[in-house]
C-alpha cells in the first residue's frame, strides 16, 4: 500500500545529495551564452540608415532618421537619431539579422527594469553607451565588397 | 526562379543606392493597385471560368508584374488556379494527381446522392498536398454535410479545421475533414454573401464546430444559422465590428 | 433528506490550477458539478489579424507567444506552410536541426505539463525536478539561438542558426541524462497511490467522443487511436525515423500521463537517432528570394505539437504578406470537450480533469 511512497522518497534522498542547480541570481548575475539576444548595442558611424531594421521590425519599435553626408566628398547618408522603444521590442533579433553593415548588434544585458515606462525609450546615445558584452556573430546580410566586409 | 534574380538585382542597387527597396517595392505596390481598380469595379461574378485564365500560369518566367495583375484580380480570380479551365490547363504539362480518382469517386457519389449542381466545383489543390476540394454555395452546405458525415463511403467524422476566409467580394468557411474509417480526407470550401453571410450551422454533426463557428462569428461575422450559442467566443461581448473582415477598422490605429 | 440548492462558482481567470487565464463558471450542486462553462478571450492578441500586415518572416516571432510552451513547433507550422506553398527545398542539416529543436521542445512541453499536473493533484517535488531538467533543454536552446522561450529560430527555407561547435554532442548527453530521470520519474509518479487515486478511472471518456470534439494529441490517443501525424502524414525527415505511438487503454487520467511520459521516451529516441544521422557540413539556408512573395493559393498542413494537432491554414494572393492566416491550435479544440468531462464530477476533480487536457491559453486565445 505504501510501497510508492516509499520508492518515492527514496529519490528525494538520493537528490538531497546532488549539487545545488539554482542560481543566485540577483546576487550573483547569470553568465548567458553568446547568442544571446539581448539589449542591442548600435554603432551610429558603421550605419548607412538603409531603414531595413526598421522595416523588418515585427512591432515598430524602431524609429530613425538620415540626413546627408557632412563631409561633401562622401556619398549616401549619416545617422541623425535612432530610437528604440523598449515597452514594445521583443528582442526577436530580425533588426540585427538584416542590418547589411552590423550598425546594430545584439549584446548579452538583458536587464531592462525600470521605474518609469519613459525610460524604455532608448536614444541613440544611450544604445551606443551600451556597448557592453557584445555578441561575436550578428548579421546574416553582410554586404561583401571585394575588399572583405564594408565598414 | 526569376524571383531570385530579380531579388538579387535588387540586392546589388542596394549595395549602390543603399536605399532602393522601399521605393521598388511602392512601385509594385501602384502597380497592383492600379490593376486592381479595373477589377474591383466589375462584380462578383468574374467567377467565369475564362478568367482563370490570365492567373493561371504562375510557373511561367514572366516576373512579377503580370504575376502581381492576377494577384491583383478581386478574389474570384484567387482561386484562379484551381478553376475547371485551369485544371484542364494544367493537366497537359503535369500528371493527374495521384487522389483524381478519388475525387472523381466522391464527384460521382455525391451526384447521385444530391443531384447535379450541389457542388459547385471540384478540384484536387496541388499546393495543399493533393487534398480533394470541393466548393459548395451555402444553400447546399447542410445536405452535403450531412451526407459526408453519414455516408457509409465517406464517414469523415473528424473535423480538422474551420476557417473563415473574407475575399471581399465573398466570405468564405473553408472545412477539412478527416476520415478515420477510410483514412481519406477532404476540403470544402462553403461560399456565402458578404453582407449577409450566413451558413448553416453543422455544430450538430461535428461537435468540434461549435467553438469554432463562435470564433468565426467573432471575427468574421458569419452567422451560423441554427447554432445553439452563437455568441463572441474570444473579443469582449460588447465589441464592436469583426476585426478579421477586411473593411473593418480598429479603434485605435495605434495599437 | 437535506434540501440542496444550485450554485455558480467562479474559478479564474486568475486561478493558479487554470494555468493561465482562463475562467470556468461552474454550476454546482453541494460538491458535484452540474454544469461547466469555460470563458476564454483573456490573453487574445490577434495574432491573426496582426499577421495580415506582417511580411512571413515578420509572423515568425509572433508565433513563439501562441503556445509558448512549444514554440519551436509554431515556428514550424508557418515556415512549413510557407514552404509548401512556395514549393522550396530544404538543406538536410537545417531538417535535422528542426527535428532536433522540436523534438527536445516536446520534452520540455511535457516536462511542464507533468510537472504541473502533479502540482495540480497536490505533488510538490515532481514539479521542482521538472523544472530542473527542463532547465537543461532551455539552457541548449539559449546556446543554439539566443532565447529561452521565445525562440524565433526557424525561417522560410531553414534555420536561422548552426549548431554551435559542441552543441549536438551537449544534445547526445542531455539524451542520456534523460533516458536515467525517466527512471527517476516513473519510481517517484508512477506506483504513487496518491496519484493512483485521483487519477485512475477519472475523466473518461470514449474514442467516438474524443473524435467528435476534434481532440488531437496526447488527448485523442488515450482512447486508444494511433493518430500521430508525425507517422500518419509524415512531414520535415518524420519518415527516416523509427518510433512508436503510445496510445492509451482506458482513457483515463492515469493513461494520459503514461501516454505523455512515453511520449517523451518516443521523442528522445527520435532526438538519439537524429544526432546519429546528423549531416557533417551543408548549409543550414535553402535558396530562398530575398522578398518572400508566396504564390497564390490556399494550403492547410497540420503538424503534431505537444497538444495535438497545430494547423496553419494559409490564403495567400501572391504578394508578401498572407491574405488570411489561421492556425488551428489543438487547445482550443481539445479545452472544448471540458464541459462534457465535467458534468457529474466531484469539484475536487476540476482541477485534475482541466491539467489532463493539457491547455496553454496563450494558443487557447491566440
Amino acid at each position: 500500500m505504501v510501497l510508492g511512497l516509499v520508492k518515492g522518497l527514496g529519490i528525494t534522498l538520493k537528490n538531497m545529495t546532488k549539487p545545488r542547480v539554482t542560481y543566485r541570481y540577483p546576487d550573483e548575475p547569470l553568465k548567458m551564452p553568446d547568442r544571446f539576444r539581448g539589449i542591442q548595442y548600435l554603432d551610429p558611424e558603421k550605419c548607412i540608415v538603409c531603414n531595413q531594421c526598421a522595416r523588418i521590425c515585427p512591432t515598430d519599435c524602431i524609429q530613425l532618421t538620415g540626413k546627408k553626408n557632412p563631409d561633401p566628398e562622401k556619398k549616401g547618408k549619416v545617422l541623425d537619431t535612432f530610437d528604440i522603444n523598449f515597452e514594445i521590442c521583443i528582442l526577436c533579433d530580425l533588426c540585427t539579422e538584416v542590418c547589411p553593415t552590423e550598425a546594430i548588434v545584439m549584446t548579452n544585458n538583458y536587464e531592462l527594469a525600470v521605474y518609469s515606462r519613459d525610460e524604455l525609450f532608448k536614444d541613440i546615445r544611450w544604445l551606443h553607451e551600451n556597448n557592453q558584452n557584445i555578441r561575436s556573430e550578428n548579421s546574416t546580410n553582410l554586404i561583401k565588397k571585394p575588399g572583405g566586409k564594408t565598414t | 526562379m526569376s524571383h531570385e534574380e530579380q531579388n538579387e538585382k535588387e540586392l546589388l542597387k542596394e549595395e549602390k543606392e543603399l536605399q532602393p527597396e522601399p521605393s521598388a517595392d511602392a512601385k509594385t505596390e501602384k502597380k497592383e493597385g492600379e490593376e486592381n481598380n479595373p477589377v474591383k469595379a466589375e462584380p462578383g461574378e468574374s467567377d467565369a471560368p475564362v478568367t482563370a485564365k490570365p492567373g493561371l500560369p504562375p510557373k511561367s518566367s514572366v516576373p512579377r508584374a503580370p504575376r502581381a495583375a492576377g494577384a491583383g484580380k478581386a478574389r474570384p480570380a484567387a482561386g484562379a488556379r484551381p478553376r475547371p479551365a485551369a485544371k484542364k490547363a494544367e493537366k497537359k504539362p503535369e500528371e493527374p494527381s495521384p487522389l483524381q480518382p478519388q475525387l472523381d469517386r466522391f464527384l460521382r457519389l455525391l451526384k447521385d446522392r444530391l443531384g447535379e449542381g450541389a457542388v459547385k466545383e471540384a478540384y484536387i489543390n496541388r499546393a495543399g498536398s493533393h487534398i480533394p476540394t470541393l466548393v459548395v454555395d451555402k444553400e447546399h452546405w447542410l445536405s452535403l454535410a450531412q451526407l459526408l458525415k453519414e455516408e457509409e463511403s465517406f464517414q469523415f467524422d473528424y473535423l480538422r479545421l474551420l476557417s473563415g476566409v473574407d475575399y471581399e467580394t465573398h466570405m468564405e468557411v473553408v472545412y477539412q475533414f478527416y476520415s478515420f474509417a477510410h483514412g481519406h480526407q477532404i476540403a470544402v470550401r462553403v461560399k456565402t454573401g458578404r453582407d449577409e453571410a450566413k451558413v448553416p450551422s453543422v455544430s450538430h454533426l461535428w461537435k468540434a464546430a461549435d467553438w469554432n463557428e463562435r470564433e468565426a462569428y467573432d471575427l468574421l461575422g458569419i452567422h451560423f444559422e441554427n447554432h445553439p450559442n452563437l455568441r463572441r467566443i474570444l473579443m469582449p461581448d460588447d465589441w464592436v465590428g469583426h476585426p478579421l473582415r477586411k473593411d473593418y477598422e480598429p479603434l485605435d490605429k495605434e495599437v | 433528506m437535506l434540501r440542496t440548492e444550485e450554485m455558480l462558482l467562479n474559478v479564474g481567470p486568475q486561478h493558479p490550477s487554470t494555468h493561465g487565464v482562463l475562467r470556468l463558471i461552474v454550476k454546482i450542486d453541494g460538491e458535484m458539478i452540474v454544469d461547466a462553462e469555460p470563458v476564454i478571450g483573456y490573453l487574445h492578441r490577434g495574432t491573426e489579424k496582426l499577421a495580415e500586415d506582417l511580411n512571413y518572416t515578420q509572423i515568425i516571432p509572433y508565433t513563439d507567444r501562441m503556445d509558448y510552451l512549444s514554440a519551436m513547433t509554431n515556428n514550424y507550422a508557418i515556415v512549413h506552410a510557407t514552404e509548401q506553398l512556395m514549393g522550396l527545398e530544404i538543406p538536410e542539416r537545417a531538417e535535422y536541426l528542426r527535428v532536433i529543436v522540436m523534438e527536445l521542445n516536446r520534452i520540455a512541453s511535457h516536462l511542464v505539463w507533468m510537472g504541473t499536473y502533479l502540482l495540480d493533484v497536490g505533488a510538490m517535488s515532481p514539479f521542482l525536478y521538472a523544472f530542473r531538467d527542463r532547465e537543461e533543454i532551455l539552457n541548449l536552446f539559449n546556446e543554439l539561438c539566443g532565447a529561452r522561450i521565445t525562440y524565433n529560430y526557424m525561417r522560410v527555407g531553414g534555420v536561422k542558426w548552426d549548431a554551435p561547435p559542441g552543441w549536438i554532442e551537449k544534445v547526445g548527453t542531455f539524451v542520456e541524462y534523460m533516458k536515467k530521470q525517466m527512471r527517476d520519474y516513473h519510481a517517484l509518479i508512477t506506483g504513487n497511490e496518491i496519484f493512483i487515486s485521483r487519477t485512475k478511472g477519472v475523466g473518461v471518456y470514449s474514442k467516438e467522443l474524443a473524435i467528435q470534439y476534434g481532440l488531437s494529441g496526447a488527448n485523442l490517443r488515450v482512447t486508444g487511436i494511433d493518430w500521430d501525424l508525425r507517422k500518419k502524414q509524415p512531414y520535415s525527415i518524420y519518415s527516416r525515423f523509427e518510433f512508436d505511438v503510445p496510445t492509451g487503454k482506458t482513457g483515463d487520467l492515469y493513461d494520459k500521463y503514461l501516454c505523455r511520459m512515453n511520449e517523451v521516451v518516443e521523442s528522445l529516441k527520435i532526438i538519439e537517432q537524429a544526432v546519429n544521422q546528423f549531416p557533417e557540413g551543408g548549409s543550414i539556408m535553402g535558396k530562398v528570394p530575398r522578398v518572400l512573395r508566396v504564390p497564390e493559393g490556399e494550403i492547410y498542413v497540420g503538424i503534431e505539437s505537444p497538444r495535438g494537432e497545430l494547423g496553419c491554414h494559409i490564403v495567400s494572393k501572391g504578394k508578401d504578406k498572407p491574405w488570411r492566416l489561421k492556425f488551428r491550435r489543438p487547445s482550443f479544440y481539445n479545452l472544448q470537450i471540458l464541459p462534457v468531462l465535467l458534468k457529474g464530477e466531484n469539484i475536487s476533480n476540476l482541477v485534475a480533469i482541466l491539467g489532463g487536457i493539457d491547455i496553454v491559453l496563450g494558443e487557447v486565445d491566440c
